[in-house]
């Protein structure tokens, strides 16, 4: 095999694949940071969206009840950061480490309680997500696979410049912006930045919540325990290296989804499984060091 | 103020509250599966503490817990968010558990070096993140983190690919030496076990527990103990308190941030390091194993007992025990109820939550403001601000070196 057999036409589709839950996920996490909340829990909140899609999918057997419960599932859970976070005070950072840890005790649990399985819940009963093909347009090579995705797919690519206009082209965005950096300013404009942050963590849980259902419902037809497996730390980090902003929020998922699609194909080279899936993880810390110049600014008060 | 009374008032506040609180969650999680709640609750009490192997069960998974607990704090203690004890701890363990079987020599000089390796190996996975924050800033939330996950797998593949004998049905190593292995308080098959069984009876708890509990409950006193020593009594201990609560402060007291977090991270990877190790060559795991630091979650329920006991050695031993306990007793539960132990997972993290909202009692709060000797718990106090502690009023009477640990969390 050919070193080049690594990147053909295919790839694009498994870097998609790859990259939506994460997009969705931390376009989530972007939401939450713009007002001053850093969502860490992104993790637990995929995880619930997982659970809750398969689980809905299952006893209704139609994916979009089942993509809309994760939707649901996603935003309730992340009530808890929301109204810890911006009314009780709470530690976002505790809060989100607990709730991470809750998400996979919680679905694990559930899943032998609810299915009577242990690891992996799969049936022929739950309905997945289709994907939408574009006729002719999906037939391009290259980039036809950006028109074979499923709904959740088209969705978390087209908001990314929907939620780049929001942020930056509308009193919403502006309101959202100014409770974040300056809540001071923001409340003396008779803005509440409390419904504000509160609105916009829940709209972080919702989308994560989303990157779950395409994990559980979009890539694959089942739940497996703690199937985020860290997807949701990538997309806090994308959310960090992009300093929140949607365009590099996309193309740290990107980086990502590429990392993971070329490991898996590695696979086929005759690289180690457990070698490989260290690789996204290796490949964001290398970025994190090459841009962390960035941080530099913030580095007096990290260095506690 | 009378002792009763402060316990009272104690009760009525926050910890006790969110964990009754997290009970009553966890119940209504038993009932969906269709479980009685009591008997729930009664299978994990007496699985945990009900009889004499429970209580050994639960000491000895309170090791771990309690050690890494005191490697995240000692971390969080100096405002630095170390979330990579995973990795440190699992990779020291492989070091440090590849020379306990490898490495042919006398037992008394391959343990000490097994020990030293396996502190250095964790020491260094913590300096690599304090290195990448001192010369690029690259947060250490983060870096930790990211760290965990090439660390598990390189273990994974290690032991799957080049250690792996084929004796066991597991993925995992040969066996460490019996004469490397660090045995049970009283060996099972010493003479003065059979003294205990004698007089205390087989499955007393005295039996069990001295019986069932390797000597790294030592190893962990010892290290309990010096935490209480260097946090009130040396000069790092101090400065990294002082540090945690004001970063301006301590600069402006001449100390230099970036070597206290070196220090800082390659004291906690050590000790992260350490207590991985003792899970490698403590009897009765005495083999490396895939995956076995990660599915017992260890690292986790460490960082969310220290977060419980807000950083306080004492308050991570009785939170460790607590949350030790939730796992070997739901383990008893799950086997004998058919549920998944996950529920202790649950309920750990919904204590951790439900204090983040910071329940209480609401009457005790209104009258606490006119006290003089006690902490004003009249005052909205911010979740890192410990309950337990003396508060902040306190703090111009109380000797320096026993400041109350308040981190900086939301700072990145």
């Amino acid at each position: 095999m050919n070193f080049l057999d690594l990147f053909d036409q295919d790839l694009v589709a498994s870097v998609l694949r790859s990259l939506i839950p994460i997009l969705l996920a931390a376009l989530g996490g972007m939401l939450a940071e713009r007002v001053g909340i850093f969502n860490i829990g992104l993790e637990g909140m995929i995880l619930v969206g997982a659970f809750a899609g398969v689980a809905a999918s299952f006893f209704t057997h139609n994916w979009i009840v089942g993509t809309l419960v994760a939707m649901i599932s996603g935003a309730l859970f992340s009530l808890i950061l929301g109204y810890g976070a911006v009314y009780r005070k709470g530690d976002p950072i505790v809060l989100a480490i607990a709730m991470n840890i809750l998400a996979v005790g919680m679905t694990s649990f559930l899943i032998v309680a609810v299915f009577g399985v242990q690891g992996v819940f799969q049936d022929p009963g739950i309905d997945g997500i289709p994907v939408w093909r574009i006729p002719f347009l999906a037939d391009i090579p290259w980039i036809g696979a950006l028109f074979a995705l499923t709904p959740l797919g088209y969705l978390a690519l087209i908001l990314v410049p929907v939620l780049w206009v929001v942020l930056f082209r509308t009193p919403l965005g502006l309101r959202l912006r100014g409770v974040g950096e300056r809540p001071l300013a923001a409340a003396t404009m008779g803005v509440k930045p409390q419904h504000y942050q509160l609105g916009a963590v829940i709209a972080s849980g919702a989308l994560a919540g989303l990157g779950g259902a395409q994990l559980a419902l979009g890539n694959v037809v089942q739940f497996t325990e703690n199937m985020s497996a860290g997807r949701g730390w990538i997309a806090v980090v994308a959310v960090m290296l992009a300093r929140a902003h949607p365009v590099g929020v996309l193309g740290a998922a990107l980086l990502f989804g590429f990392a993971d699609a070329v490991g898996f194909r590695l696979q086929s080279f005759g690289l180690p499984q457990q070698l490989t899936d260290a690789g996204p993880y290796v490949l964001t810390l290398v970025v994190l060091i090459l841009v962390s110049r960035r941080f530099r600014k913030s580095r007096e008060a990290a260095l506690a | 103020m009378s002792v009763l009374h402060r316990f009272g008032r104690w009760l009525a506040g926050p910890i006790p509250i969110s964990v009754i609180l997290a009970l009553l969650i966890g119940a209504c999680f038993m009932l969906i599966a269709g479980v009685d709640p009591l008997s729930g609750y009664a299978a994990m009490l007496n699985g945990s503490f009900g009889t004499g192997a429970g209580l050994a069960n639960t000491l000895a998974r309170a090791i771990p817990i309690i050690g890494i607990g005191i490697a995240i704090a000692v971390a969080f203690r100096a405002g630095v968010l170390n979330l990579g004890t995973e990795g440190q701890a699992g990779l020291g363990a492989l070091a440090g558990g590849i020379v306990a079987i490898y490495v042919p020599g006398p037992a008394l000089l391959i343990v000490p070096l097994a020990f030293i390796v396996a502190i250095a190996v964790g020491a260094a996975w913590g300096l690599i993140a304090a290195v990448l924050q001192n010369l690029l800033g690259v947060p250490i939330l983060l870096s930790t983190l990211l760290l965990n996950y090439p660390a598990r797998y390189f273990s994974s593949w290690l032991i799957r690919f080049h250690l792996d004998e084929p004796v066991s049905d597991l993925v995992a190593s040969e066996q460490v030496r019996p004469e490397v292995q660090l045995s049970m308080l009283v060996p099972r098959d010493s003479g003065f076990a059979e003294t205990l069984r004698n007089t205390f009876g087989a499955t007393s708890p005295v039996t069990a527990v001295l019986t069932g509990v390797n000597w790294s409950l030592v190893i962990l006193i010892l290290v309990v103990l010096g935490a209480i020593f260097v946090n009130r009594r040396t000069r790092y201990g101090f400065e990294s308190g002082l540090s945690g609560q004001n970063a301006e402060f301590v600069r402006y007291g001449g100390v230099k941030p970036g070597p206290l977090v070196l220090r800082t991270m390659a004291l906690s990877g050590g000790l992260a390091g350490l207590f991985g190790f003792m899970l490698v060559i403590g009897a009765p795991n005495t083999r490396l194993i895939e995956g076995s630091f990660i599915q017992t979650n260890y690292a986790w329920t460490a960082l969310l007992v220290t977060l419980l006991a807000l950083y306080r050695p004492v308050g991570i031993v009785i939170a460790g025990v607590f949350f030790a306990a939730i796992m070997v007793g739901s383990d008893a539960m799950g086997r004998e109820l058919g549920l998944s132990p996950q529920i202790a997972a649950v309920i750990q993290a919904l204590v951790i939550i439900l204090l983040a909202f910071r329940v209480a009692l609401p009457r005790f709060r209104k009258r606490a403001a006119p006290v003089e000797d006690g902490p004003p718990f009249a005052q909205p106090e911010p979740l890192t601000d410990p309950h337990l502690a003396p508060s902040a009023a306190a703090v111009g009477s109380a000797a320096p070196a026993a400041l109350p640990t308040e981190s900086k969390e939301s700072e990145r």
